[in-house]
């Protein structure tokens, strides 16, 4: 958010920083060679400024078509000796997994560090997902920051720790760290030798021999783990319970007990690096502890590492009781492990274990704000004013209604997985991972021979083309599957926040290079593909049904920028309801405009009773116009527009 | 409010149960139902109470005996034809029509006429496409009509281009159409409510209505297309007992009974096969090429026929006594069939007659 | 400040800037020598969802990003609706709040199926559950300046103008000077001053 302070560049010097652009300045500081990154919340700022500070420091960043090149790129550049990064969201490390594995059993030469984002909660994500327990299954020490000053001082010592062991190394982020801002101190920029060379002497090479090594590797780093000074603790020397924490849960911990007033008798252990564990320094307060308390987020990952240890070394710190996701003691209203943390959940899971009174629960000042009577109706996510999504998801649902044959519409990850909500009609059956859409079509599209007579739709975005769905089209090509891939193509990684992808004529660093048009792609495949407006809801409609019932694997490319960038691009004449024309209620379309098409910008004016347009929401895309029954809707005349 | 009318019962009642004749006039109401190559669906369900689209269906509840009120001012006394004041032969003495057109070329000569003399802005008619179902098309001049003529067999929705014209603006319209298509128009010119919206029935100022028994689901066309191997169909005829589709390449015939399977359901429930609410009713003579069978109904029928006539662009001659038995006995047929239909509840339930038609379609037609 | 830590939320509708806002706040607490913690949630809920942003401000420690419930001291409410919803969660009746009145109509709403409460009880029920409460124009305000997106500008305004921190004017617009160019910064500026005048008068 704040650029800014990236370009700052005095040295001890305190910033404002999110967690994200303190692992980017930590990445400078540690003399960043290489980084590559696919975009996903929470992550995804990282690699944008990257991108644009790489010229300044004499780096490389880019934006790779999937998280699986990513990471292939990052370990490359490590075995040519430059210090590399690699940053995905807890499903993006899913798509690296594979290569990830072998890389970690192969070795690497110079420091690479991988920024894994998790999303507890799922502020925007399809999944709550734990990448710790991949990070462990990997064999790769995991680094867990819990203010964005952390992250920062982590990244530098995980280049430290990755160039010293020969294993990339997890930064393990959540939302609150990503997302979250905080002071942060400039440190130098390390003088490194970005000289790339591919020594003729190395291999990096994967073989189940090298397991051993791994494991000898893991060990080590399990002393190191000791002496780090992320794992600390707060509190009294000989506390009776202590609560082991990590990531920002620390902090909400800490002021649990400043709240509760329990700083003299609980103590709070922070690990930082929570793969493999500190286990001397563990065991030391164990010993003194009657109950501990686990506050982590999404999986009890420590709390079960945590346990293993004691449950070996049982005899020297029995008596002790263990509480946490397990127990249900730590929880929010959904249940363990559902949900991201937060102060009152963490406040009132320490009260429940030690019995205490929960202060804050119903002071006369909170039960008054609360009972302000009126009801609060919720705010669901919705396409925006303008977006092209929903006049291509209202073109579709034209066209399956017209066809009859009750087609199946197969969702997919971006801005458009909305579809499955109501701004979207749920017209999605199903949404997997990225470019899964085309995969499940892949498998209806051949159930003919099992009397499967509906007809299916793909829908993928842009940029899920290009990450997963060209292996399924080829697939599909080899396979004869029936099914119709439409592509919204808004030209850009609209839901992370507009990132370039091979699409797009500007790559990371801002620099033109010649985009892939996907049309091309797909004509390189044979499968035949149409083009199309999807502001043109009559077209479209024609095009998909006629579409429906071709047979064989059909590509149709739904054309229109993001609404967002045309809104900031363009000067588009005003769109207006004629007041006289509106007849209201007493219009055949039941409210059509703002109800069942229900953009934000077309309003309902209770007092007249007549449809308005919300002028500082619209943003002109005019597709309301050729909706309304009467015409009412008209654009400004005299302005020029045109598409 | 009637439960009934609501829009989601037309959905329920009329297009899912496969009972839509796709007469096209509930589309273009409101934004809910579309229509593409033939079909006519809801593409979401309208909140509405009360709709139009229903009232005007001609598959939901019509009153047979109200309409005949309405549209002719007298109940009927021929059961069989509906009121009309004379039924005829005619034929266009248009050498340029009859040659396009199929038979006489009644209904291109009497449509062209009403917009070549501006009694009409435009006509809504059907265009013949390549191979496909026809289009809806609005014919504002003597050559659009004239590119309109020719028989086609499937169930357009043309009177969605009604709506679509008149939403531009346009007042007086001739329109053609299937004897359901005429049931809606004459359905939405009855609506007692004040209505702001769209009341496109009340712009039409001539209603020429075709004979037709049944109509071809869409799906005919692709079984056509193997038929004729792909080959450009010119026009198409049933002369007798077998479909004529005339190609660049000549003549293919099919075999009437390898179109039943084609017929579309909701039209072996269709109570009115010559169009009794039109102000003129056309259909082919069965014996002579040459000709139309001409039923005026309404007044203004017979001043349109008369003032075409005396333009010298239109002959007509007495039916031939003998041929009208079987005509009625054609149309008996089918009545009784739905009337039974109706009576046992398969169905039919949009059919509101009273005690003396439904008697007099029982008793009708047994002396011929 | 004599309370350990001040909590502000602000709060608003993806879309309106308010993370912006929240940074230019943050920023102008860290330039001012405070410890300063952010907690916010950007991504997927930009698209049309409630948008919120924790900002704690403390001499003494760094705090975590998130505000415990009822512990609001400051609210900066984008929209009405928004404003309600976060006063009811984390208000108490010595909050203040900054209340734009325009409302943004969430899906609900806009299918008929949720009723939008009516604004003057709305304001109505703030004013007299919180300790203060500013009700101004915002949008208006910024419509007037030739500049639609920046209620933004002019809610910053109006909270530096009360001075919930003691921090100067001067600080956040070399704040906002290091953020635009030319003629979008003297439009932001603008709007700022617009803000500080709403709550000064």
């Amino acid at each position: 958010m704040s650029f800014l302070s990236l370009q700052v560049n005095k040295s001890g010097r305190s910033v404002l920083m999110t967690g994200n652009e303190a692992i980017t300045r930590g990445a400078i500081e540690a003399g960043l060679g290489y980084a590559a990154s696919y975009p996903g919340s929470p992550t995804s700022e990282i690699l944008a400024n990257l991108g644009r500070l790489a010229k300044e420091y004499n780096f490389y960043a880019e934006w790779s078509v999937n998280e699986k090149v990513a990471i292939e790129e990052a370990a490359a550049a490590s075995f040519a000796g430059l210090r590399s990064l690699c940053i995905a969201k807890q499903n993006g490390l899913n798509v690296a997994l594979d290569s990830l594995v072998s890389i970690s059993i192969s070795g690497i030469k110079a420091g690479m560090v991988l920024v894994v984002g998790d999303d507890p909660g799922a502020h925007s994500s399809t999944n709550e997902e734990d990448s710790r327990l991949l990070s462990k299954v990997v064999h790769i020490p995991i680094l867990e920051p819990s203010t964005p000053e952390e992250a920062k001082e982590m990244t530098l010592a995980a280049f430290q720790l990755s160039e010293k062991f020969k294993l990339p190394v997890t930064l393990r982020c959540v939302t609150r760290i990503s997302h979250a801002s905080g002071n942060v101190t400039l440190g130098e920029v390390e003088a490194v030798n970005k000289e790339a060379i591919f020594a003729q002497k190395d291999r990096f090479v994967t073989n189940a021999a090298l397991h051993q090594m791994q494991e000898v590797k893991l060990a080590k780093l399990r002393q190191v783990a000791d002496t780090l000074p992320f794992n600390t603790y707060f509190g009294p020397q000989n506390a009776k319970t202590i609560i082991i924490a990590s990531g920002p849960s620390t902090l909400y911990a800490l002021e649990a007990i400043d709240a509760l007033d329990l700083e003299n008798e609980v103590g709070v252990l922070k690990l930082g690096m929570t793969w493999p564990l500190p286990e001397k320094f563990l065991l030391e307060h164990l010993k003194h502890a009657e109950k501990v308390i686990f506050i982590e987020e999404i999986e009890p990952f420590n709390e079960e590492n945590v346990m293993v240890l004691a449950a070996q070394h049982i005899s020297k710190i029995y008596p002790l009781e263990f509480y946490g996701q397990r127990s249900g003691h730590v929880a929010g209203p959904k249940g363990p492990g559902i949900g991201e943390m937060d102060p009152d959940k963490v406040k009132q899971s320490i009260a429940r274990v030690l019995g205490v009174d929960n202060k804050s629960e119903e002071t006369d000042a909170k039960s008054s704000a609360k009972s302000e009577t009126s009801d609060v109706p919720v705010r669901e996510m919705a396409f925006c004013a303008g977006c092209p999504h929903r006049a291509s998801f209202w073109a579709m649902k034209s066209a399956v209604a017209l066809d009859g044959r009750k087609a199946v519409i197969l969702g997919d990850i971006g801005c458009y997985s909305l579809a499955l909500r109501r701004t979207g009609w749920t017209l999605p059956q199903t949404m997997h991972a990225m470019g899964s859409s085309a995969g499940i079509a892949n498998g209806l599209g051949k159930l003919d021979r099992f009397n499967f007579k509906q007809p299916v739709i793909a829908v993928v975005g842009d940029s899920t083309f290009f990450h997963s769905t060209i292996p399924a089209l080829v697939n599909a090509r080899y396979t004869g599957a029936h099914f119709l891939l439409i592509v919204l193509d808004n030209g850009t990684t609209a839901m992370t926040g507009h990132q370039p992808h091979p699409g797009m004529s500007k790559n990371a660093m801002g620099e033109i290079v010649e985009g892939l048009q996907i049309e091309e792609v797909v004509k390189g495949l044979r499968i035949p593909v149409v083009t199309q407006d999807p502001f043109d809801l009559q077209g479209t409609t024609t095009v998909v049904l006629k579409l429906l019932r071709t047979e064989g694997t059909k590509v149709l490319v739904l054309r229109q920028p993001c609404a967002l960038v045309a809104a900031k691009a363009s000067t588009r004449p005003r769109v207006y309801i004629n007041q006289e024309q509106c007849i209201g209620d007493d219009c055949g379309c039941s409210r059509f405009c703002s109800t069942t098409f229900s953009c934000p910008a077309t309003i309902w004016d209770p007092l007249k009773g007549k449809a308005i347009i919300d002028e500082v929401v619209c943003n002109r895309c005019q597709v309301c116009v050729s909706l309304c029954p009467q015409g009412a809707i008209k654009v400004e005349e005299g302005a020029n527009f045109g598409r | 409010m009637e439960q009934s009318k609501m829009p989601s019962w037309l959905r329920k009642e009329v297009m899912e149960s496969g009972d839509c004749t796709r007469c096209g006039l509930c589309v273009g109401l409101c934004p809910y139902i579309k229509t593409q190559h033939e079909h006519v669906a809801f593409i979401h369900d309208c909140s509405r109470v009360d709709g139009n689209c229903y009232r005007v269906c001609p598959r939901t509840q019509t009153n047979w005996v109200d309409l005949d009120r309405q549209v002719f001012g007298t109940e009927r006394t021929d059961h069989g034809l509906g009121n009309y004041l004379k039924v005829l032969y005619a034929r266009s003495l248009n050498k340029e029509i009859t040659r396009a057109g199929q038979y006489g070329g009644v209904v291109s000569t009497l449509a062209a006429y009403m917009v070549e003399s501006g009694q009409s802005q435009a006509a809504v008619l059907t265009r013949g496409e390549d191979n496909g179902p026809p289009t809806p098309y609005l014919a504002r001049n003597r050559e659009e009509v004239l590119a309109c003529s020719g028989s086609n067999y499937s169930a357009s929705p043309s009177l969605s281009i009604l709506n679509t014209g008149v939403f531009e603006g346009l007042e007086d319209l001739t329109t053609v159409g299937r004897p359901c298509q005429i049931l809606a128009l004459r359905k939405m010119q009855g609506l007692n409510e004040a209505s702001q919206h769209n009341p496109s029935a009340r712009k039409v100022n001539f209603m020429i209505g075709l004979f037709c028994f049944w109509a071809l689901e869409t799906e005919f066309y692709s079984f056509l297309q193997i038929k004729t191997e792909g080959e450009r169909i010119l026009r198409l005829d049933i002369p007798q007992n077998y479909l004529v589709a005339t190609t660049e390449k000549g003549n293919v015939q099919v075999p009437i009974d390898e179109l039943r399977a084609f017929v579309r359901p909701t039209c072996l429930r269709c109570f009115d096969p010559t169009a009794e609410f039109a102000d003129v009713s056309v259909g082919s003579t069965e014996n002579d090429p040459e000709w139309n069978t001409l039923v005026i109904r309404s007044s203004k029928g017979q001043e349109i026929v008369n003032r075409v006539c005396t333009a010298g662009l239109l002959e007509t001659k007495p039916y031939p006594e003998e041929r009208l038995p079987l005509l009625l006995s054609a149309v008996y047929k089918k009545k009784k069939r739905v009337l039974e239909g109706l009576k046992q509840g398969k169905g039919y339930m949009y059919l509101n007659l009273n005690s003396d038609y439904a008697k007099g379609i029982e008793e009708g037609g047994t002396g011929l | 400040m004599a309370a350990k830590v001040l909590n502000i939320i602000v709060t608003g509708v993806g879309g309106q800037g308010n993370v912006l806002a929240s940074q230019v706040i943050a920023t102008a607490a860290v330039d001012s020598g405070y410890y300063v913690s952010v907690g916010e949630t950007f991504g997927a809920s930009q698209r049309g969802g409630s948008v919120a942003s924790h900002i704690r401000v403390s001499q003494i420690k760094p705090y975590g990003p998130l505000i415990p419930r009822g512990e609001a001291d400051f609210i900066l409410g984008f929209e009405p609706l928004e404003t309600l919803r976060t006063f009811r969660d984390f208000g108490n009746s010595s909050t203040q709040v900054i209340m734009n009145i325009r409302p943004n109509y969430p899906l609900g709403v806009l299918l008929n199926e949720d009723h939008y409460p009516d604004i003057a009880v709305l304001t109505g029920g703030l004013r007299r559950k919180s300790q203060r409460l500013w009700d101004l124009e915002a949008t208006e305000l910024a419509v007037g300046l030739g500049l639609p997106v920046g209620t933004n500008m002019v809610m910053t305004g109006a909270f530096a103008g009360v001075y919930a921190l003691q921090i100067q004017l001067e600080t956040y617009e070399t704040i906002l000077k290091g953020m635009f160019d030319r003629e979008i910064l003297t439009l932001n500026l603008a709007a700022f001053r617009a803000g500080v005048k709403a709550v000064t008068i």
